[in-house]
């Protein structure tokens, strides 16, 4: 299979890795060192974006795409009739590099289809990043996935040269994967996750009594749900994800919307990816990250899906409209935090300049704080700013109603007589 | 009567001219770069030259960030680059205002100049972060027929050559990002708006001003084949049930395109 051409072979690799959409470069904070090449950004790096809007950060790669599992929902499921192709370390390393070197990319990231066994597959990928790292000196990000079911002391090793490391989850429940990915038990998926999760820990604890205690996958782990190849409800998605969070220091979990494609009857027949859910998937996500959410406030077993007409947050805030107003000069940070329209940012400026000044309209738009939906969850200095108080059934039709612009009003004519302005200035 | 500065259009000349504008006692003070001409018509007074001396400017920076702090200072660099008519006049407004407030200034958010100089400030800021990801580096023969006028290499060597047009002077913010990241080559990133560039000798960086090419780059036969390869990787990696144009744009907007290679910039 590998008497195509690098470029060729590049392309079909490409294809096969596409639809993995962990994507950032962050979490890692490493400078440079003389003697070698790359550092990393703690915020991340994105380098460019495909037609389909999503962010190339990384040298997203499969090692090979010949897979012993027949995973339904993958497109590199044995029984899928595509090309395989297959690089190897050498050639991986020296594309990276290249690339890296013309600021293409902030990293590696480097999967594959497994091959023979767990083992022997996750000694290939743990060969490329070793020469990268040892041999090229690299010392930019490299994200590397956990094959599951691999031996523990491969993944304690993966973890000494990534940044990043990832098992993907892919279905929420036990039985979605018995049923899809009849190949991978859920134990060989959440096993290396907790390995991982407990070298990160204790990797941590040796850090902090010396600086130069190695570090093992800095910058985390995270996974990956298939959002729409089967039937679990939001509520399930965002209480597995929560779980992941808290118990497993999750650094990100990733959605992504089912793209039909395969004709296996075990799926459903979707016309197209469910894109907004995944959407709603992600805000509700970050809800539960940086604004203090948990899921049981979010969804319930009476309403055990997100609403796809807003975002969580307001939703979330129209079901509890007795909270509202809420005074912006006073309120504590963890209630601006509530408040639809208002991010981290917002936020965290509003507490720096309230210590200064008392907050009117202006100051918050002076502020950069965007009022369109804030407005009727908020009161600055006692006035209400929504104007009049609504109850929840108007709020609502307010909060959905496309942006009202005055209707556009002709040009009024210096010369209505005159038929064409430009034949005044003797352009016809 | 408003007093008027002429200073050499850089940081450095800038800090200098403000130290000036402190000493002689600190009023209405109008700041002109190299060329310009006053805005107070008959109210003008004569232009004072600025002498452009480092250990002034690094006194003056020092006496800013005791009275006030290193973030402020911070704010002021980004916002001075932002090139936006008239900031000179509100950075002189911020730094009396910072003298005056101490560290209360960086809680002035909501009032003015505060609000404006973080806004610039961070525009300046949110270009640079977007270049430490769109600078494209080709890999260039060196030298190319006649030799680039800077500096001296050895013949027939190759080095990393990328062409930016920032809406905003970022230079200054990611030459010691690069010059961390890639310090094994030679490179220079050339800001063809502002006709200068930053040149890097694996050692230091510097700023070189008034550069022009006088013929198109030569690129190596690796340049070539990497960036066909990066182009088929880039169109590969779309997913086309997901294709979503518009979100492209907004992510990557037409103007850094010219000098991306995957959206066929600089097509040799």
């Amino acid at each position: 299979m590998n008497n195509r051409t690098f470029e060729q072979r590049l392309e079909i690799l490409a294809d096969s890795a596409k639809y993995d959409v962990s994507c950032s470069s962050s979490g890692s904070n490493r400078r440079g060192a003389p003697g070698g090449v790359g550092s990393t950004a703690v915020a991340g790096i994105c380098h460019t974006w495909t037609a389909d809007g999503r962010c190339i950060s990384l040298l997203k790669i499969l090692l090979t795409n010949a897979c012993i599992y027949d995973c339904a929902y993958c497109v590199n499921r044995r029984s899928n009739d595509i090309p395989r192709a297959a690089f190897t370390p050498a050639e991986v390393v020296r594309l990276t590099m290249d690339f890296y070197r013309r600021n293409y990319i902030e990293g590696l990231f480097l999967s594959t289809g497994v091959t023979r066994s767990a083992d022997h597959t996750m000694e290939q990928l743990i060969a490329v990043v070793r020469k990268l790292r040892d041999e090229e000196r690299f010392n930019g990000y490299v994200h590397l996935k956990i094959v599951p079911g691999a031996d523990p002391l491969l993944v304690a090793e993966a973890g000494r040269y990534a940044d990043r490391v990832s098992v993907n989850i892919e279905l929420p429940t036990r039985q979605s994967l018995a049923l899809l990915a009849p190949d991978k038990p859920r134990e060989s998926v959440i096993a290396p996750m907790r390995q991982v999760s407990g070298l990160i820990a204790s990797a941590r604890e040796e850090r902090k009594k010396s600086r130069t205690a190695p570090q093992f996958a800095p910058a985390g782990q995270s996974t990956q749900l298939i959002v729409g190849a089967t039937p679990e409800s939001d509520r399930e998605i965002v209480t597995l994800a929560e779980g992941l969070y808290r118990r497993l220091d999750m650094r990100r979990v990733y959605y992504s919307a089912f793209v039909p494609g395969s004709s296996d009857r075990r799926l459903p027949a979707l016309p197209t990816p469910p894109l907004l859910r995944e959407h709603r998937l992600y805000q509700a996500d970050w809800l539960l990250r940086f604004y203090g959410f948990a899921a049981h406030e979010l969804l319930d077993e009476e309403r055990p899906n997100l609403d796809m007409r807003f975002d969580p947050k307001s939703d979330w805030a129209v079901r509890h409209l007795g909270l509202f107003p809420v005074e912006v000069n006073s309120v504590e940070y963890e209630v601006l935090l509530r408040v639809p329209g208002i991010g981290v940012r917002s936020a965290q400026r509003i507490v720096a300049a309230r210590r200064h000044a008392r907050l009117g309209e202006a100051e918050l738009k002076r502020l950069g704080v965007v009022l369109k939906r804030a407005r009727y969850f908020l009161t600055a200095g006692g006035r209400y700013l929504g104007g009049i108080r609504l109850d929840g059934a108007t709020l609502v039709a307010r909060l959905l109603a496309p942006e009202r612009r005055p209707a556009r009003l002709d040009q009024l004519e210096l010369f209505p007589e005159t038929p064409d302005a430009s034949a005044l200035t003797g352009e016809l | 009567m408003t007093a008027c500065y002429r200073y050499d259009g850089t940081l450095e000349g800038f800090l200098c001219a403000l130290a000036l504008c402190l000493e002689s006692g600190g009023g209405e003070a109008e700041f002109l770069r190299p060329g310009a001409e006053s805005g107070a018509g008959l109210f003008a007074g004569v232009p004072r030259d600025v002498v452009t001396e480092r250990e002034t400017a690094l006194r003056f920076r020092e006496r800013f960030v005791t009275a006030v702090s290193r973030d402020a200072f911070a704010t002021l660099r980004y916002a001075f680059h932002s090139e936006a008519a008239g900031v000179e006049e509100l950075l002189w407004r911020y730094v009396l205002a910072g003298l005056k407030q101490g560290k209360r200034l960086e809680r002035m958010l909501a009032q003015e100049p505060v609000c404006t100089v973080n806004r610039l400030a961070r525009a300046v800021s949110h270009e640079a972060h977007r270049f430490t990801g769109f600078v494209r580096f080709r890999e260039v023969a060196w030298p190319v027929g006649d030799s680039w006028g800077e500096g001296d290499g050895e013949k027939g060597t190759t080095f990393l050559y990328a062409r930016i047009e920032p809406a905003v002077d970022i230079l200054a913010f990611i030459a010691p990002f690069f010059t961390e990241r890639l310090n094994d080559r030679d490179w220079m990133i050339h800001d063809l708006r502002r006709s200068q560039a930053a040149v890097f000798n694996r050692e230091t960086w510097r700023l070189v001003r008034e550069v022009e090419l006088t013929s198109p780059p030569g690129y190596t036969a690796d340049e070539e084949v990497c960036s066909r390869l990066w182009r088929s990787y880039f169109q590969r990696m779309a997913i086309p049930e997901r294709h979503n144009p518009r979100l492209q744009q907004q992510l990557v907007p037409l103007r850094f395109r010219a000098h991306l290679v995957e959206f066929g910039g600089e097509e040799s």
